[in-house]
C-alpha cells in the first residue's frame, strides 16, 4: 500500500490532496486541504504553505506526514495575474464655485439665493436685498439663532453652518430658512458672492441646483454661462443638498490623459483608453495571440501597466536568483493579456469646500504575464529536503484540471472546464479523443475585490475581500438581523452589542461588522455588478478565443464545468451559468470526486493521472 | 425654585433677625430654627418630584445622571461644568432629530446601573448613563446590565465635543443607524494621574446614592 500526495501551487491558495493505492492497483481519495499560497506562485517561499496544507490534510485523513511515500507537484502554469486602477475624470474646483453636499442632516426644506454674509457681519447688511448667512466653527448654533433671529429686517433666505448644527439652529429660528451644515472649507467664501442653496424633502433629491436651467433661474445665468455650469448641475444629481456660487472660474470635470496603449499581437494595435474598456476589449480581441502590451510612457495607463507589473517582475528576477543555472536570467516581463472594466471611484474634488467627494470615472485593468517556465524543480527540492518524502514536478496544469473535473458526477467528454482563480481565469476544452486545447485570461477575484473597495470607498481591503466572499445583513435589534433578501433572522442569545445597527458580513466563523456607512442596498449591487462586469465577461471571452482553435464545431460542447477557489462563491456560478444556458449549454459548479465542491481539481487530476501511467 | 427657596430662607432669617434687633417679640433661637425647618420642607415636598416611568414614544433618547451629578459635584474630574456636558449631549441629540429626556437615578452610582436604567425608561431603548466625574455610557433596554454598546470608561480624556458625539451616536442607535463608534484617545497613565481625584467623586457618588431611591425627572439649575 502506498499513500500519494498531490500539490497544486495556485496565485492565492494551494490544494493539497492525499490518495492511497492498495496492492492491486486501486486509488481511494483520503482528504484534501486548501491554504493560502505562502510567497509569489512559484518561488521556494510557497514551501511552507505546502507543508501546512499537507500537514492539515494528513490529519483530517488520520495519518503521519512521515507515511507519505511519493508527493506530486503539478507544473504550474507560468501565469501571473495582477491588477490596478486609475481614475479617468478628475474634478478641480476653482474660486469656490460648486459645493455639492450632502451633509447626514440638513435642515429646512426649499431653495434660498442671495449674497452671502458672514453671520457676524449681518449688521453691515441692506434691508433690500436677499442673503445667504455664512455661520463659522467661532459661533455656536445658540448664538447664531439669536442673531438671525434679531435681524428681523433683513431678508435672509437661506444658511450654510461649519459645524453639524443645522437642526439645532433650524430648531429655534422664528422664521425657517433651509440651512446646510457640515462645511469644513467655510473660511474660503467670501462676502456678496452671488449664492444658491437647495434642502430636498425627506426622500427626495434635490430639483433645482441638479438642473442647468433650474441653477440659470436661480442665478440668472446667461445661455453662454449655463452651458459652463452643466457638469456642476450633473454632479449634483442625487444629492439631498447643495450649494451653487456664481464665481467667476469654474473648471469641474476635467478629463485627464490617460494615454495609449500598444498591443503586439499578429498586427500591431494602438488604442485610447479615453474610448473606454470597451473599446479596449475590441482591441484586445482583434490582436489575435498576443506577445505583449505596453503603455504610453509617463501616462496614467502607463504607470498602471508598471504597477500591475512590478510583482511579476519580483518574480522574474526572484527566478533568476533561484536558478542561476537557468536559461532566462533576465528574462523581460511581457504582458500576454489585459482585461479592462469601466467603473468608477469616489475621488476627493480638489478645491471644494465641504470634503465633498465626486464619483469620477475610473478604469480597472488586470494584466496577466507568462514568466518563461516557473522553477517548480527547485521547489520540490526544497520540500525533499524539509521532509524527506520523494517529491516530483508533473502534469501540465490545465490537462490535470480537466482530469479532475471530469470527477464531478453527470459531466461526459467534451467539457470545457473554467477554472475561476484570484489571479487569473483559466479555460480548456478536451474533445471526444482527450484532446486538450487550453489559455488563461486576465482578471479574476482580485479584481472584483479592487472594484468593490473602490466603488464604496472602504479602507480595507479585507472587508472588499469579505464583501465579495458572503451576503451581508442589517442588525435590526439585539435579537434579530434582515439579510440582504429581506428575510428576517432570530438570534434566541442576543447579538453581541457592537453589532447593534450595523450593516454586518454573515462570514460563517461570525458576523463582520463594516465600519463604513454603507446602505445594504448600495453593498449588494456594487458586488454584484463587479462581479457580473469581470467574470460574466471573462469566462465567455476565454470560451470564445478557444473553441475555434479546438475543434470544427461550437455544438458540440455540451458541458461547462467551473472550478477554481472563485467558483466556491454563493453567486459567481449562478452569473456564468445563466449566461451559458443562454448558449445552450449545461453549465455549473464542479463537484470533484463528488464531494469536494469546486475545489481541489488540480490536485485530483495528478492522482488521476498516477493511477494511469502506473497501470 | 432652590434659588427663590434661598432667597425666602435668607429673608426670614434676616427679618427675625432685624426683628430680634429692633422688637422685643424676637423669635428665640429654637424658634427660629423651627421655622426654617418648617418653610424647608413645605418647599421640598411641594418640588418633590415624580418618579418617572418607562416611554412608550420611539423617538425619545434618555440621559440617566449619577446621584450626584450637578448636586454634589458641580464639574466633572477634568473639570466640565456639569450643565455644559448635559447641554452638549443634548445637542447632539437634537442634531440627528430625536427627543431627549433626562432622569436622576439614585439606586447606584455605578455608570452600567445609570445607563441601564435609563434604557429601560426610554422610549426607543437608547439611554446614556453618566456619573458624576464624567465617566459615559451608551446603553441599550435588551442588554445585560454589564454589557453595553458603547463606554467611556476614561472620563479625564473626554472633551465637550466628545460628550457632543456621545448624544448624536446615541440618536443614531435609537434610530437604528449603522453608528461608527467615537474614537477616543487611551492614556494608560491617566489612571494614575487621576486615581485620588476619581475615588474621592466616585465616593461621593456613592453617597448620595440610595438603593430605594426611586428614579426622577430631573432639569439641570
Amino acid at each position: 500500500m502506498k499513500i500519494l500526495a498531490a500539490v497544486d501551487i495556485g496565485n492565492s491558495t494551494t490544494e493539497v490532496c492525499l490518495a492511497k493505492e492498495d496492492d492491486v492497483g486501486k486509488i481511494r481519495f483520503l482528504s484534501g486541504a486548501a491554504v493560502f499560497t505562502t510567497g509569489l506562485k512559484g518561488t521556494a517561499d510557497n514551501v511552507t504553505g505546502i507543508l501546512s496544507a499537507l500537514e492539515e490534510a494528513a490529519t483530517a485523513a488520520n495519518i503521519s506526514l512521515s507515511q507519505i511515500s511519493h508527493i506530486r507537484i503539478n507544473e504550474a502554469a507560468p501565469v501571473i495575474g495582477g491588477a490596478a486602477m486609475e481614475t479617468l475624470t478628475q474634478t478641480v474646483v476653482t474660486e469656490s464655485s460648486m459645493l455639492g453636499h450632502n451633509p447626514k442632516t440638513p435642515a429646512g426644506y426649499g431653495t434660498g439665493v442671495g449674497k452671502t454674509i458672514n453671520i457676524n457681519h449681518i449688521n453691515h447688511a441692506n434691508t433690500s436685498d436677499p442673503y445667504i448667512v455664512v455661520v463659522p466653527e467661532s459661533t455656536n448654533y445658540e448664538t447664531a439663532a439669536k442673531l438671525i433671529n434679531q435681524a428681523k429686517n433683513i431678508n435672509i433666505t437661506g444658511a450654510i453652518l461649519q459645524q453639524d448644527e443645522a437642526v439645532l439652529v433650524y430648531n429655534r429660528l422664528n422664521r425657517k430658512i433651509p440651512i446646510i451644515d457640515e462645511v469644513r472649507g467655510i473660511h474660503k467664501i467670501k462676502d456678496g458672492i452671488q449664492t444658491a442653496i437647495e434642502v430636498a424633502l425627506a426622500g427626495h433629491a434635490v430639483r433645482m441646483l441638479s438642473n442647468p436651467y433650474g441653477i440659470a433661474t436661480l442665478l440668472r445665468l446667461t445661455p453662454e454661462e449655463t452651458i459652463h455650469i452643466t457638469p456642476i448641475a450633473k454632479s449634483l444629481i442625487g444629492a439631498k443638498s447643495a450649494v451653487v456660487m456664481k464665481a467667476p472660474y469654474s473648471n469641474p470635470a476635467k478629463p485627464q490623459k490617460i494615454g495609449k496603449i500598444t498591443i503586439s499581437g499578429e498586427s500591431i494595435i494602438n488604442v485610447d483608453f479615453n474610448q473606454g474598456a470597451e473599446m479596449v476589449m475590441q482591441a484586445i480581441d482583434t490582436a489575435g495571440t498576443i506577445s505583449n502590451i505596453s503603455g504610453e510612457p509617463g501616462t496614467n495607463i502607463g504607470n498602471m501597466l508598471a504597477n500591475a507589473v512590478k510583482d511579476m517582475s519580483a518574480l522574474a528576477n526572484s527566478n533568476a536568483v533561484h536558478s542561476p543555472g537557468s536559461s532566462h536570467c533576465h528574462q523581460e516581463v511581457q504582458i500576454r493579456d489585459l482585461f479592462a472594466v469601466d467603473t468608477f471611484a469616489p475621488v476627493a474634488i480638489s478645491g471644494a469646500l465641504a470634503g465633498e467627494t465626486s464619483l469620477e470615472k475610473a478604469i480597472a485593468v488586470a494584466a496577466m504575464v507568462t514568466a518563461g517556465r516557473l522553477p517548480m524543480q527547485e521547489i520540490a527540492k526544497t520540500l525533499s529536503e524539509k521532509t524527506g518524502l520523494y517529491t516530483t514536478v508533473s502534469g501540465i496544469e490545465p490537462v490535470m484540471a480537466a482530469l479532475g473535473a471530469l470527477t464531478t458526477p453527470g459531466v461526459s467528454l467534451p467539457l470545457a472546464v473554467l477554472d475561476l482563480g484570484g489571479g487569473s481565469t483559466d479555460a480548456a476544452i478536451i474533445d471526444a479523443s482527450g484532446t486538450v486545447a487550453s489559455i488563461s485570461v486576465a482578471g479574476a477575484g482580485e479584481l472584483v475585490t479592487m472594484m468593490i473597495q473602490s466603488q464604496l470607498s472602504l479602507t480595507n481591503r479585507i472587508t472588499a475581500e469579505n464583501i465579495k466572499k458572503y451576503p451581508v445583513a442589517k442588525v435590526e435589534s439585539m435579537f434579530h438581523i434582515r439579510l440582504e433578501t429581506g428575510e428576517i433572522i432570530f438570534y434566541e442569545d442576543g447579538i453581541n452589542p457592537r453589532f447593534f445597527g450595523a450593516v454586518v458580513i454573515m462570514a460563517p466563523e461570525g458576523m463582520i461588522k463594516i465600519d463604513e456607512d454603507r446602505p445594504i442596498e448600495k453593498i449588494v449591487s456594487v458586488r454584484q455588478d463587479a462581479k457580473r462586469s469581470v467574470f460574466v465577461k471573462n469566462t465567455t471571452r476565454a470560451i470564445n478565443k478557444l473553441l475555434p482553435m479546438s475543434m470544427p464545431s461550437q455544438g458540440n460542447i455540451k458541458h461547462v464545468i467551473l472550478v477554481g477557489g472563485s467558483a466556491e462563491d454563493f453567486e459567481i456560478p449562478g452569473f456564468i451559468s445563466t449566461a451559458f444556458a443562454d448558449m445552450g449549454m449545461v453549465c455549473g459548479r464542479g463537484n470533484i470526486r463528488g464531494t469536494e465542491g469546486a475545489r481541489g481539481a488540480v490536485a485530483t487530476g495528478l492522482i488521476m493521472a498516477y493511477a494511469g501511467t502506473h497501470k | 425654585m432652590p434659588k427663590d427657596l434661598l432667597g425666602q430662607q435668607d429673608n426670614t432669617i434676616l427679618s427675625c433677625k432685624n426683628g430680634g434687633h429692633t422688637t422685643k417679640n424676637a423669635l428665640p433661637d429654637e424658634a427660629l430654627v423651627t421655622l426654617v425647618t418648617k418653610i424647608v420642607l413645605e418647599h421640598l415636598q411641594a418640588s418633590q418630584p415624580m418618579p418617572v416611568s418607562p416611554s412608550y414614544r420611539p423617538t425619545e433618547v434618555v440621559i440617566g445622571v449619577g446621584p450626584a451629578f450637578g448636586t454634589g459635584a458641580a464639574a466633572t474630574i477634568n473639570g466640565l461644568p456639569h450643565s455644559q456636558v448635559i447641554s452638549e449631549i443634548k445637542a447632539g441629540i437634537e442634531e440627528e432629530g430625536m427627543d431627549i429626556r433626562i432622569v436622576k437615578v439614585f439606586k447606584s452610582s455605578d455608570v452600567a446601573v445609570i445607563g441601564k436604567e435609563a434604557a429601560n425608561l426610554s422610549g426607543s431603548g437608547i439611554g446614556i448613563g453618566i456619573q458624576s466625574k464624567g465617566t459615559t455610557i451608551i446603553h441599550q433596554t435588551d442588554l445585560q446590565v454589564l454589557s453595553n454598546i458603547e463606554l467611556f470608561p476614561q472620563a479625564p480624556l473626554l472633551t465637550l465635543s466628545h460628550y457632543r458625539q456621545i448624544g448624536k451616536n446615541a440618536a443614531k442607535y435609537a434610530k437604528g443607524e449603522s453608528v461608527t463608534p467615537i474614537a477616543t484617545q487611551n492614556d494608560p497613565m491617566i489612571r494614575a494621574a487621576y486615581q485620588v481625584k476619581a475615588a474621592i467623586m466616585h465616593i461621593k457618588e456613592t453617597e448620595k446614592a440610595d438603593r430605594n431611591k426611586e428614579t426622577i425627572d430631573w432639569g439641570l439649575v
